[in-house]
């Protein structure tokens, strides 16, 4: 029902174009400024990593990259669309058309097999051939065997395969990642760190990922800090060996 | 759509059995709307269908004189129509084992029936069959009478002064009276014979009927019959009336049916509400994760919507086939006694109705829960804080509010009576009022005791304490489930009690062992020495009884006081009233206004007393004046006192008792009563027989046990619906409880992990169930007993503040019993472990 917003123009090389984004939480009696006057720039196919300490603004900056929270000023433009001008339905629609998320739980839907979790992006699109593509792509991240279980089924490690194949299985123009080791073992995170990046390379999506671990961060063509509110780019190759 | 219908299936599927509070709920409630709409449309179908079968023509002209219409009318009648007569008269038939039963003598002519067909065993024809053979008369006795009083065909009975052959069973009988196991069951015997059998007399109750079928609008005969026949008395009913009354009548028993189905239904949607959120409690994240994959709000509810449906549909169906097959069965079981619709399609309209009913219950109930779970922000995943604060968003309480004015509507259409529904409707309003005032005395009063500095509490039951007004506490559900209940079960209780005592009351030294009917005076000695004879010491009492209809009020003719717009009042101004004297009380009557009079108070215009439910219809109080038509004559009397039934007694139901003397020249009849045992009273029923065998001689024994199978009968209904009701109630609480559990495991956990002792824990788990026990018991009582004791007092005449005791011990043993097993539940259940709160898994 939606297919009729899916735009025929040719896409523009910036993907994610931040303009002075300030966000701030009101409380009882006075703000607490979370990102202060924020810009930032990804064209296609780029990487870029945010690190912080807990509360620097990270998730919230996911939130507003996701369209799921507004910026009190400053514009958010995802593919030269502004995202305070549209409402909840064309936000979903960009959500559905224009976004993968791989959350650091996981969060696959525990009522559907891996095979429908992967199948759901496409299935809410209303593409035809979802069986086959989510089959292809579970097969991309080892799991065609583990088609048939259930989240609660499957091991940490493989949930999050199955969670960064749905993230990708649509071919998203940007792939948010929320600390997607952060609930895996070691030896299992660089796992899912290695299939993260080689299938983000070959969807040509850009990603953004939130990380606390900094050797995560390094294989990030960019890598970014949130300090007391303000994004700072590090230099290219200045991160610690 | 495709998608969307696919996903919910899945989904549900995926959800095993977490929803069968919400099926078993909807079931429940459904199938009692069903079954009692369901019975009722085939009850009155039956009845209904054919009431000139039952009424025996389209026209009934009944005398109201002990004596045949005049030929002029009956030529009249016959002109304009084909005209059965019919004798009735009840009286006394004694069986082979010297039993004596009440019976009500028919004697019909050939034309009989008028419609419909008689069905005899065996098949010959009526007039060969009652007969006079060998010098003896014969009879064709009602089938339901022979299995009761163990006869059969070639048994010899008395009736009367004469012994007369059973020769035929009525296996079927078209205008069979529907409460003629109750006033006599029919035995067809020639006109002949009851005039040899001595039984008609002066004062003899004869009545003398005549149904006319005719090829008139049964209303435009009855006009005619009046305009030619004005100021007679006759009474003329046309087969519409008696439908009117039946459908009447029968709707007051469905309304109260259905009312009691609506109740489950309205206790279940609690079940249904509770069940949906805690499902959907465990949804939060997978609805959000659906939103930030990019699925729109509208989409997302279609899903829960499906579900909704699906499940509320499948629920309303398999209840309204369980409802179907309850009132096939009470089809079948009341089918002995009444005629009842053998179509299925008749139960269409009902059933649909009761469909509608689940799905529009289960849509009312679920919104709010889902409403509520679609306002889960995406943004929860990042934060892992799905389920904090979730509003209920203006449009889904604007279509909740929807749902709630359909079921309104469809409740005002589908009970018989709307003075029920819109009675029910005010009852469950003035419950979730009640309800939300007490939930915030009882929060307020909890927070201030649990602040009280200068109040030494233990930590349980400060615990305790604070969940009672802590958010999601399951204080409301609680109230409001088991409450609801619980009040059903106090307002039957109460009522049982209270009819039982009535009855115990006239049991041990009050009642008499005889009641005794259609006396003649010139009977008088002969009855009264045939109780001396059987029981020397027996003490009996005759009264005479006369009936008067009233021809005045305050010296304003009826006429009158019909044509001033007293129409209403038609009907209880035309039936007669039964007068007699004071004498020895023999009906156990006491005042309840004004006193009796003496020698000394003035008696010029004659005193009475009249009972209190005609003085409350007619409006009639002390010093007023009423006259009578008597035997040709008037007679006005002044009210001096308003008197009442003081219990079942014998029965006799004196609408009047006058100034002594005043009757004395109309007397055509007596009552009386004897007080003996009852194996004297059996030899004095065949004493009275042998000597006056017309006189009606009842055990009180009998009217006892017919009394208490009667209460019996009631109160296993009432016990029937109030149980079904308090299931319906537990799987709420059940559902209620295992809702909260997570978080009373989450709370427990944490608790635990401070140091708190897990006896702590389980004591104050014990404490705050058990405070909203005896909450929940005391609003049931105030509830119950406001709807209960008004009822008694004024419908019933049964006044029973004395026994809200009663209620109230049973609804604490009730409520206590079961919230502690419920607490026992969730304290098994609860597996409390602060390694949880490590592993982040709880």
């Amino acid at each position: 029902m939606n297919s009729t917003q899916v735009k025929e123009s040719p896409l523009p090389s910036i993907v994610m174009d931040l303009q002075k984004i300030s966000f701030s939480y009101d409380l009882q009696e006075s703000t607490l400024d979370v990102l202060v006057d924020v810009d930032l720039k990804l064209n296609q196919g780029e990487t870029a990593a945010i690190l912080g300490p807990s509360g620097s603004g990270k998730t919230s900056l996911l939130l507003l990259l996701a369209g799921l929270e507004q910026p009190k000023s400053g514009s958010i433009l995802l593919d030269n669309k502004d995202l305070s001008t549209l409402d909840e339905d064309e936000l979903a629609d960009i959500r559905r058309d224009s976004l993968g998320i791989v959350f650091q739980s996981f969060h696959l839907v525990p009522s559907l097999t891996a095979l429908g979790n992967v199948m759901l992006p496409l299935e809410i699109a209303e593409k035809d051939n979802a069986r086959e593509i989510a089959t292809t792509m579970l097969e991309r991240v080892g799991l065609a065997e583990r088609a048939g279980h259930y989240p609660t089924q499957l091991s940490g490690g493989e949930q999050q395969r199955v969670a960064i194949a749905r993230a990708l299985v649509h071919k998203p123009r940007l792939l948010l990642a929320d600390e997607p080791t952060g609930n895996l073992d070691a030896k299992t995170g660089e796992r899912v760190i290695e299939l993260l990046f080689g299938l983000n390379r070959e969807s040509g999506s850009t990603m953004i990922l939130v990380t606390h671990d900094e050797a995560v961060a390094a294989q990030c063509q960019r890598v970014f800090r949130l300090q007391q509110g303000k994004l700072v780019e590090d230099a290219p190759h200045a991160l610690p060996a | 759509m495709r998608f969307l219908l696919s996903l919910a299936w899945r989904d549900l599927r995926a959800s095993g059995r977490s929803l069968w509070i919400f099926c078993a709920c909807l079931v429940l409630g459904v199938t009692l709307v069903s079954a009692s709409g369901g019975l009722y449309r085939l009850v009155g179908d039956g009845l209904l269908s054919d009431t000139r079968q039952l009424l025996g023509g389209d026209v009934q002209v009944a005398s109201n004189q002990p004596r045949p219409l005049p030929d002029e009318a009956v030529d009249w009648m016959k002109q304009n129509g084909k005209v059965s007569q019919l004798m009735e008269l009840r009286t006394m038939l004694g069986t082979p084992e010297e039993e004596f039963v009440l019976v009500e003598l028919q004697s019909v002519d050939d034309l009989y029936p008028l419609y419909g067909r008689l069905e005899l065993e065996p098949a010959k024809p009526l007039s060969e069959l009652i007969s006079q053979q060998g010098g003896r008369w014969s009879v064709a006795i009602d089938n339901a009478l022979a299995l009761r009083s163990d006869l059969k065909v070639g048994d010899v009975v008395s009736i009367g002064m004469l012994q007369m052959d059973v020769r035929a069973l009525i296996k079927k009988q078209p205008d069979r009276n529907l409460s003629a196991d109750f006033r006599g069951s029919p035995v067809l015997v020639s006109p002949q014979a009851i005039s040899d059998a001595g039984l008609i007399r002066p004062g003899s109750r004869i009545d003398y009927d005549y149904r006319v079928a005719t090829e008139l609008p049964a209303a435009t005969w009855k006009t005619m019959f009046y305009e030619q026949f004005p100021d007679r008395g006759w009474e003329v009913r046309t087969f519409e009336d008696r439908s009117e009354r039946i459908s009447e009548r029968l709707g007051q028993i469905a309304s109260g049916l259905l009312v009691i189905g609506f109740s489950t239904l309205f206790i279940g949607g609690l079940g249904v509400f509770s069940s949906i959120q805690s499902y959907l409690q465990s949804k939060l994240k997978t609805i959000a994760t659906l939103r930030s994959l990019g699925l729109r709000n509208r989409r997302i509810a279609t899903v829960y919507l499906l579900q909704v449906g699906i499940l509320g549909g499948g629920s309303s169906l398999f209840g309204c086939l369980l409802g179907a097959l309850l009132a096939l069965l009470g089809g079948t079981v009341v089918a002995a006694e009444i005629p009842i619709s053998t179509s299925f399609a008749a139960l269409t309209a009902p059933l649909f109705s009761a469909f509608l009913f689940g799905v529009l219950t289960a849509f009312c109930f679920a919104l709010p829960a889902i409403g509520s779970a679609l306002s889960v922000s995406p943004a929860s995943l990042f934060r892992d804080s799905a389920g904090t604060s979730l509003k209920i968003p203006r449009n889904w309480m604007i279509a909740t509010a929807g749902c709630a004015a359909g079921i309104i509507a469809l409740i005002l259409l589908s009970v018989p009576s709307l003075i029920f529904g819109a009675a029910f409707i005010l009852v469950v309003a003035l419950l979730l009022g009640l309800l939300e005032i007490t939930l915030r005395l009882i929060r307020r009063g909890a927070q201030r005791l649990d602040g009280d500095k200068g109040i030494r509490t233990g930590l349980a039951f400060r615990l305790a304490l604070a969940n009672l007004y802590r958010p999601a506490s399951p204080l409301r559900s609680s109230l409001l489930s088991l409450g609801s209940a619980l009040t059903l079960l106090v307002i039957c209780t109460l009522v049982v009690v209270s009819l039982n005592r009535a009855i115990q009351a006239t049991i041990p030294d009050e009642a008499p062992a005889l009641v005794l009917y259609d006396i003649s005076p010139n009977q008088f000695d002969d009855v009264q020495n045939a109780i001396k004879q059987t029981s020397p010491q027996a003490r009996s009492e005759l009264a005479p009884l006369v009936q008067g209809r009233i021809v005045a009020v305050n010296g304003e003719t009826v006429v009158s006081l019909l044509a001033n717009g007293a129409e209403e009042l038609r009907d209880t101004l035309n039936d007669d009233h039964k007068l007699s004297y004071r004498g020895g009380n023999v009906d156990g009557i006491e005042l309840v206004e004004g006193r009796w009079w003496t020698a000394q108070d003035d008696q010029t215009i004659p005193l009475m007393s009249l009972e209190d439910r005609e003085a409350g219809r007619i409006g009639i109080n002390i010093g007023d004046r009423i006259s009578y038509a008597i035997a040709g004559g008037t007679l006005e009397y002044k009210i001096a006192a308003i008197h009442r039934q003081k219990g079942v007694q014998s029965r006799f139901y004196f609408e009047g008792i006058v100034s002594d003397g005043t009757l004395d020249s109309s007397v055509e009849r007596y009552v009386g009563a004897a007080w003996m045992s009852d194996d004297e009273a059996l030899q004095a029923q065949k004493a009275i027989a042998a000597v006056a065998s017309n006189v009606v001689t009842v055990r009180t024994a009998r009217i006892l046990a017919s009394a208490r199978d009667l209460l019996g009968q009631a109160t296993s209904g009432l016990m029937v619906v109030a149980v079904i009701s308090f299931l319906a109630s537990l799987l709420v609480l059940f559902s209620v409880i295992a809702a909260s559990r997570v978080r009373q495991v989450y709370d427990a956990s944490v608790l635990n992990a401070l140091g708190v002792r897990l006896s702590v824990i389980r004591k104050s788990l014990y404490i705050e169930f058990m405070l909203i026990a005896v909450v929940t018991a005391l609003f049931a009582v105030v509830l119950g007993s406001a709807i209960a004791l008004p009822l008694l007092e004024w419908r019933m005449k049964l006044p029973s503040t004395d026994l809200v005791w009663v209620g109230l011990l049973t609804a604490l043993v009730v409520s206590v019993s079961t919230l502690v097993i419920g607490a026992q539940y969730l304290h098994r259940r609860m597996n409390v472990s602060p390694a949880i709160l490590l592993r982040g898994t709880g």
